[in-house]
C-alpha cells in the first residue's frame, strides 16, 4: 500500500508551477481517493479552500463526506491524492491527527470527544495543557481560557465552566467541544460537523456570527451540515457530494434548497435496474405498528408477508429504536404487535453481528440453537447439514465453515448473519444498515438476495443509512425526531422524498433538547448520594455519643478513630486504582507487607529497609504498567500479587512481632492540647488525596477513568499513567502499612489482609463510581471512617460483634442498589 | 514442520493440552529429581486437587459468561456449608437427605442474592460477590457457635475420603463433574449460548438469546458446586473452620485461567479447569515436600498466576488477530 502511495504521490512536481495560484489557498487536496474493500468512498475528490471562506459541504448519507474529512484531519490515510496546507505539501504517509493539528487543523467531531466526569475548565486544560502545573492557581488560566472562549463563540451562554461536563444537556456540550477547537492559537481550518444538530436557533445563530467575525480574521471553515438553510446563510462556498464524488461546486448566493436537494439526490440507476418483483396476492400481516411511533403519521403501520419496508431519515431520528422495538415488543413497552418470532441481521457485525472466538459454521447455527431448551444436543454435523441449503441460496461456500468468522471479509460475515437469520426461521428479518462496509457487487449480490427472501414469504424491515438502496423497498418509512413522518409506496419511493422528508428538523431539535434536560428531582437525588456518606458517618457517631457521651470527649474520639487511620490510607490507594475503573485486590497485603518491612528491616537497618519499601512501591507500580500493556484484568493480577506480598512478608516474619522504629510510633504518637490526634491525622490524609486529584495529575488520571480513547488521541500516554495511578496507590498503601507498625508497635503480615474488600466497600460508600473517573476524597474518608466504626457501635448497641461483616455487607449492597436504580431512572428519561 | 503446525492448530482448539502438558512435566521432572514421586503420590494429588476441580467448574461457569464477571462468594459458601454440615447432619446419615436438601436451598438462594444484584441491579460481580461474601462470613461465624460437635456424616466421609479401586471416590465425583461440564459446553444449546453472552452480550441478545437467565445458571450453579464441596471437604477434614475456604479464593480463579479458560469469558474449557487444579495442588504439594517455607509457597502460587496471565494476554493477542492467514483466506 506504501508503493502505491508514493507512485501515485509522485505526481507534486507536475503541480509546481500552479503554486502560485495555491498560495491564495489555504487548503488544497487533489485526487483524493479512498477505496474501503472495493468501495470508492473517496473517487479522485478536488478541493481547494481559500484562506477566510466558510465552504457549505453537503451531500446524502454516504456521500464521501466522512472519509474526506478524516483524510484531512489525518484520521484515514488515503490510497492516493495530494494535500496541501497552507502551502507546504503533506506527506501521506506520515500524516496523523497530530499532524494535522500541528498544521493547524482542528475538527469539532459529531460524536463528542470531551471527558463527561471532569469540568468544562478542565476539559480545556486536556486539549491545551501546559506548565503550569505545580502553581496554585492552576486552574484560573484554564478557567480564564474556557470562559473566554465561550464567550467569544457563544455570549451569555449561561455555561458554569465549573459544571461537568456529564451534566451539561447535548447542546451545551456541543457549544463546549466548538469553544474548545476554536480557542486553539495559529487555527488555519476548522471543521463543524453537524455542529447546530442540538443548538437550538439563536445559539445556532451565534455561531454563525462567530464563524463570520473569525473567517473574516482569515480562519477558514468547512460546515458540514443537513441544516440546508444555515449552510446557504453562512457558507461563501457550497460543495455538493454524492457518491464519493463532487457533483456541484459553487458560490453559496447561486444555490437554493431545492437546487441543493436535487443535486444530493440523483439516480440510482444501477441499484433500480435488477427491478423487483412486488409480491402480490393475499396480505398477511405478520406486524402492526402503532403508538407513539405513528403518532405523527395519523394512522397505523402494516407490515405483511413478503414485503420489504425500508426505514429511513437522518441517523439517530427513531429508525434504530423502531427495529429494536420490532425485535422486542416486550422491552419497547407497547406500540408494536408482532406475530411469531423475529431475526435481526446487525450491520454493526463486530458489536452486535459475530462472535469473534467462534467458526463460520457456529455463528450461523446460533440462529437454531438459541431458541431451544437448554439441555438440547446439538450436532456439528446436524448443524452443518441444515447450514448447507442457506448458505448455498447466499453463495457462501461450504469449504469455508470451519474457517473462524473473523477471517471472512464483511460481505461474507454479512452472508453469515443472513444465513443465521434464515436458519432462525422467523417471518420477519430486520435489518439494520446490513451493507455497511460492503463493497459495491457484494451489495448487489445482496439485494438480489434480499428480493428472493422476501419472494419466500419473509418479510424484510430494512434500516438504512444510504438512500438510494430503499428505492427497491415495496414502501419506505421516513423518520425525523423519533417518528414516522412519511410513509412512501411504490413510485413514490425516490431519494428526494426521502430527503425532502427527512428534513423536518424543527421537531427533531426541540424533541432533543427536551430529552436531555436535567430535572430537578434528579439534581436532588445527586445531592443526596454525594451527602449520603456524611450522613451516615454522623449518624453512626450521633447514635454512639448519645448512648456513650464519653465518645464526644478528646480522648474518647482519638481512641475510636485511631484504628481507622490504617483503612482511610488503604481506601486512598484503592480509590485511585477503582478511580481507572479497575479494582485492586492486592493492596491490603501490600500494606502488611510494608508494616512488616517497617518493623523488621528498616528497624534494623534503616537504608535497607527504606530501600526494601521503595523498591517495592516501584514492583507496585509496574504490575500496574503491566496490567495496561497486556491489556489483563486487575483484579486477577492484583490477587496473584497478595500472594506474593504476604509470602515475603511471611517469609520475613513467620510470626507476629519486631518492633516499631521510634520515630514511626512519635509520629502518632504526638498531641495537641483540645484536638484528637487521630481526626488530625485522617483529615491530612483526606487532604493529600484531595490535593492530588486536584492537581493537574489528577484530572488527567480522571480523564483515563472517563474516557480513555480520547485520552490517548490527545496524545497522553497510557500505560505511564497506568504506572503513575499504581504508583500513588502503592504510596497511600505503603503509608498504611507504616500507620499499622506504629499504632500496632508491632507487625503482622496478616493485619493489613481485611482492609482489601473493606477498602473497596469505602470507596463505593464514599460515591466514587466503579465505571471510574468518578472519585470523592472527602466522601471516601468518611465512608473508611464509617466502615470502621461499624464495629464499635454494634458494641455500643450491644449486638454482637459477629454481625460486623454482615452489616458492612449489606451497607454496601444498600447503597449500590439505590445508586443502580438511580441510574435506572437516569437511563428511562 | 508440518506435525508441530498441525499440533499448534490441535492445541488451539483443545486449550486444556496446555495444562496437560503442564502436569505431566512437572510431574516427569521430580519423578527424576526427587526419587519420592511415585503413582501413588500424584493419587493423593489428584484427591485433593478433585475438591478444587469441582469449585474450579463453578467459577468456569461464572467467568465464561463475560464482563469480568467472577465469584468471589465462593469460599464463604463452601464454609458456610461445612458447618451446616456439622449442625443439621451431626454425624447421623439419617439427617443425610436433610442435609443436602438444605445445602443446595441455601445455595440456590445465595446464588439467586449474587445473579439479581449483577443482573437485575446491574452491579458489577466482583462487588456483588464480595458483599454477599460478607454477609455469609457473619453467617458462619454464628454457626461456628452453634456447632455440637465435629462428627461427620459417614456417607460424607466415605465420598470424601474412601477409594474404589485405588481411585479416590472423590476423584470420581470431581470426574463425573467434569464430564457433564464438559458435555453441557459442547453438545447443548445451554453450552453455545453460555458462549454466545460471553462472547458478546449485544450480538447474544440480538440472536433470541435471554442473557440473564444464562448468567443467573452461571451464579446458581457455581454456588451449588461450592456448597457441595463444602459438604465434602468439611468430612474430609473431619469438621469445619473458619478459614477453610481462603485458599479457595485465589484457587478457584487460577484453575480457571490457567486451564485456558479466557478471563474474559466467552469460552470454557472443563478438562482445561481439571488438569490445572492438579497442577496447582502438585505446585503446592512439591513446595511442601521440597520443604519451600510457606511464605515462598505464596510467593510462588501469585508468580505463576500473573506471569500465566501475562504470557497468555499476548498468545490471545496472537490468535485474535492471524493477519497473514486471514490475508491469505481472503485472496485464496
Amino acid at each position: 500500500m506504501a508503493m502505491t502511495q508514493q507512485l501515485t504521490v509522485a505526481g507534486p512536481d507536475l503541480e509546481r508551477p500552479a503554486e502560485g495560484v495555491a498560495a491564495a489557498n489555504v487548503l488544497t487536496m487533489r485526487g483524493i481517493i479512498k477505496r474501503f474493500g472495493t468501495t470508492l468512498a473517496n473517487a479522485g475528490i478536488d478541493l481547494e479552500v481559500r484562506a477566510g471562506s466558510v465552504v457549505g459541504l453537503v451531500g446524502g448519507n454516504g456521500a464521501g463526506k466522512s472519509t474526506l474529512m478524516r483524510v484531512l484531519c489525518g484520521g484515514t490515510t488515503p490510497d492516493s491524492g495530494q494535500i496541501v496546507v497552507g502551502g507546504a505539501d503533506i506527506d501521506n504517509g506520515h500524516y496523523g491527527p497530530s499532524e494535522a493539528q500541528r498544521h493547524g487543523i482542528r475538527m469539532v467531531h459529531q460524536e463528542l470527544s470531551l471527558c463527561g466526569n471532569l469540568s468544562v475548565a478542565e476539559n480545556f486544560y486536556l486539549e491545551a495543557p501546559d506548565g503550569t502545573g505545580l502553581a496554585p492557581n492552576w486552574r484560573e488560566a484554564h478557567r480564564r481560557r474556557a470562559r473566554a472562549a465561550l464567550d467569544a463563540v457563544f455570549p451569555a451562554s449561561g455555561i458554569d465552566i465549573d459544571a461537568k461536563v456529564g451534566h451539561l444537556t447535548i447542546g451545551e456540550r456541543q457549544m463546549v467541544e466548538i469553544a474548545r477547537a476554536a480557542a486553539n492559537a495559529d487555527l488555519r481550518i476548522i471543521v463543524l460537523d453537524e455542529p447546530t444538530s442540538s443548538l437550538d436557533q439563536e445559539r445556532s445563530h451565534q455561531l454563525r456570527e462567530f464563524i463570520r467575525a473569525k473567517s473574516a480574521g482569515g480562519t477558514a471553515f468547512i460546515f458540514i451540515s443537513h441544516k440546508l438553510q444555515e449552510v446557504i446563510d453562512i457558507a461563501t462556498d457550497i460543495v455538493v457530494m454524492r457518491n464519493g464524488g463532487v457533483v456541484w461546486h459553487g458560490e453559496a448566493c447561486n444555490a437554493s434548497i431545492a437546487r441543493l436537494v436535487q443535486l444530493m439526490g440523483g439516480s440510482v440507476d444501477a441499484l433500480k435496474a435488477h427491478g423487483k418483483q412486488s409480491s402480490a396476492g393475499q396480505r398477511q400481516v405478520v406486524a402492526r405498528i402503532s403508538g407513539p411511533f405513528t403518532a405523527r403519521l395519523g394512522h397505523d403501520i402494516e407490515i405483511g408477508k413478503g414485503e420489504i419496508v425500508g426505514l429511513a431519515g437522518l441517523e439517530g431520528s427513531g429508525q434504530k429504536e423502531l427495529l429494536h422495538a420490532l425485535f422486542d415488543p416486550k422491552r419497547a413497552g407497547g406500540g408494536i404487535d408482532r406475530q411469531g418470532t423475529a431475526a435481526f441481521i446487525a450491520g454493526d457485525r463486530a458489536k452486535e453481528g459475530v462472535f469473534s472466538l467462534w467458526s463460520v459454521l457456529d455463528t450461523m447455527s446460533i440462529g437454531r440453537i438459541a431458541r431451544r431448551a437448554p439441555l438440547a444436543f446439538v450436532s456439528d454435523r446436524v448443524e452443518q447439514a441444515a447450514a448447507r441449503q442457506p448458505a448455498a441460496q447466499l453463495r457462501l461456500d461450504e469449504g469455508r465453515f470451519q474457517s473462524s468468522i473473523l477471517e471472512l471479509s464483511g460481505g461474507n460475515q454479512q452472508k453469515a448473519l443472513v444465513a443465521r437469520a434464515l436458519l432462525a426461521d422467523s417471518p420477519i428479518l430486520l435489518l439494520d444498515d446490513p451493507t455497511r462496509g460492503v463493497d459495491i457487487a457484494t451489495k448487489q449480490d445482496f439485494y438480489r438476495l434480499c428480493d428472493d427472501i422476501a419472494g419466500a414469504g419473509k418479510a424484510l424491515v430494512w434500516l438504512s443509512t444510504e438512500d438510494a438502496e430503499l428505492l427497491t423497498a415495496d414502501r419506505v418509512l421516513v423518520f425525523s425526531g423519533g417518528r414516522i413522518v412519511e410513509e412512501l409506496r411504490g413510485k413514490e419511493i425516490t431519494e428526494e422524498a426521502i430527503v425532502a422528508a427527512s428534513f423536518s428538523e424543527t421537531a427533531q431539535a426541540a424533541a432533543r433538547e427536551a430529552g436531555d434536560g436535567v430535572s430537578g428531582s434528579s439534581r436532588l437525588a445527586r445531592l443526596a448520594m454525594t451527602s449520603a456518606p456524611f450522613v451516615g458517618l454522623a449518624l453512626v457517631l450521633g447514635i454512639m455519643m448519645g448512648v456513650n457521651p464519653k465518645v464526644a470527649s478528646v480522648f474518647g474520639l482519638d481512641l475510636l478513630l485511631m484504628p481507622a487511620l490504617s483503612l482511610v490510607l488503604v481506601a486512598m490507594a484503592q480509590m485511585f486504582v477503582i478511580g481507572g475503573s479497575e479494582i485492586d485486590l492486592g493492596a491490603g497485603a501490600f500494606a502488611g507487607l510494608v508494616s512488616v518491612l517497617s518493623a523488621t528491616l528498616l528497624y534494623d537497618n534503616p537504608p535497607v529497609g527504606l530501600a526494601a519499601i521503595l523498591a517495592a512501591v516501584i514492583v507496585y507500580a509496574l504490575l500496574g504498567a503491566l496490567i495496561q500493556a497486556r491489556r489483563i484484568p486487575a483484579i486477577v493480577v492484583t490477587l496473584g500479587a497478595s500472594f506474593i506480598w504476604i509470602g515475603i512478608g511471611y517469609s520475613l516474619q513467620p510470626t507476629p512481632g519486631g518492633t516499631s522504629p521510634e520515630w514511626l510510633s512519635a509520629l502518632v504518637g504526638w498531641s495537641i492540647e483540645g484536638l484528637p490526634t487521630s481526626v488530625i491525622l485522617i483529615g491530612l490524609v483526606g487532604a493529600a488525596a484531595a490535593l492530588i486529584d486536584w492537581m493537574p495529575l489528577g484530572v488527567v488520571l480522571r480523564g483515563f477513568g472517563n474516557n480513555p480513547a480520547a485520552m490517548a488521541r490527545s496524545g497522553w500516554g497510557t500505560v505511564r499513567h497506568a504506572f503513575i495511578r499504581y504508583g500513588l496507590a502503592a504510596l497511600f498503601a505503603a503509608a498504611a502499612g507504616l500507620s499499622l507498625t506504629a499504632i500496632n508497635t508491632a507487625s503482622d503480615i496478616n493485619s493489613g489482609n481485611s482492609y482489601t474488600m473493606l477498602s473497596v466497600a469505602a470507596v463505593v460508600m464514599g460515591g466514587s463510581s466503579l465505571i471510574g473517573g468518578y472519585i470523592s476524597p472527602a466522601g471516601v474518608v468518611a465512608g473508611a471512617v464509617t466502615l470502621s466504626l461499624i464495629g464499635a457501635l454494634l458494641g455500643v448497641l450491644g449486638v454482637s460483634s459477629d454481625f460486623n461483616a454482615a452489616t458492612q455487607g449489606l451497607v454496601l449492597i444498600a447503597l449500590l442498589t439505590m445508586r443502580s436504580l438511580m441510574a435506572d431512572r437516569r437511563d428511562a428519561q | 514442520m508440518n506435525r508441530r503446525f498441525d499440533f499448534a492448530v490441535w492445541a488451539q482448539k483443545n486449550p486444556w493440552s496446555w495444562s496437560a502438558i503442564a502436569v505431566l512435566l512437572v510431574w516427569l521432572i521430580l519423578s527424576v529429581v526427587t526419587s519420592r514421586f511415585s503413582i501413588a503420590s500424584l493419587s493423593g494429588i489428584v484427591l485433593s486437587a478433585s475438591f478444587l476441580t469441582v469449585i474450579g467448574i463453578g467459577q468456569m461457569l461464572v467467568v465464561a459468561t463475560g464482563r469480568g464477571n467472577i465469584d468471589l462468594s465462593i469460599p464463604s459458601v463452601l464454609t458456610l456449608n461445612a458447618y451446616l454440615a456439622l449442625i443439621v447432619i451431626h454425624g447421623d446419615d439419617g439427617n443425610l437427605a436433610l442435609g443436602l436438601g438444605l445445602a443446595l436451598v441455601l445455595a440456590l438462594a445465595i446464588g439467586a442474592v449474587n445473579a439479581a444484584l449483577v443482573v437485575l441491579l446491574r452491579i458489577p460481580a466482583i462487588i456483588a460477590t464480595l458483599a454477599t461474601g460478607y454477609v455469609l462470613a457473619t453467617a458462619t461465624l454464628m454457626a461456628n457457635r452453634a456447632i455440637p460437635g465435629f462428627m461427620v456424616s459417614p456417607t460424607l466421609k466415605y465420598v470424601a475420603s474412601s477409594r474404589l479401586g485405588g481411585l479416590p471416590v472423590m476423584t470420581i465425583v470431581a470426574l463425573v463433574v467434569v464430564a457433564i461440564a464438559a458435555y453441557v459446553l459442547r453438545y447443548t444449546a445451554y453450552g453455545r449460548k453460555l458462549s454466545a453472552v460471553g462472547q458478546s452480550r449485544d450480538a447474544a441478545r440480538l440472536t433470541g438469546i435471554h442473557c440473564g437467565r444464562i448468567v443467573t445458571s452461571a451464579f446458581l450453579i457455581s454456588s451449588v458446586l461450592a456448597a457441595c464441596t463444602g459438604l465434602l471437604l468439611g468430612a474430609y477434614i473431619n469438621g469445619a473452620f473458619l478459614e477453610m475456604g481462603q485458599a479457595y479464593l485465589l484457587q478457584s480463579i487460577a484453575a480457571v485461567v490457567l486451564g485456558g479458560t479466557p478471563i474474559f469469558g466467552g469460552a470454557a474449557t472443563a478438562l482445561g479447569t481439571f488438569f490445572a487444579s492438579i497442577l496447582l495442588i502438585l505446585i503446592v504439594s512439591t513446595m511442601q515436600v521440597m520443604g519451600l517455607p510457606p511464605g515462598t509457597q505464596d510467593m510462588v502460587q501469585g508468580v505463576v498466576v500473573i506471569l500465566v496471565l501475562a504470557l497468555a494476554g499476548r498468545k490471545a493477542g496472537l490468535v485474535r488477530l492471524p493477519k497473514v492467514r486471514r490475508a491469505k483466506a481472503e485472496t485464496g
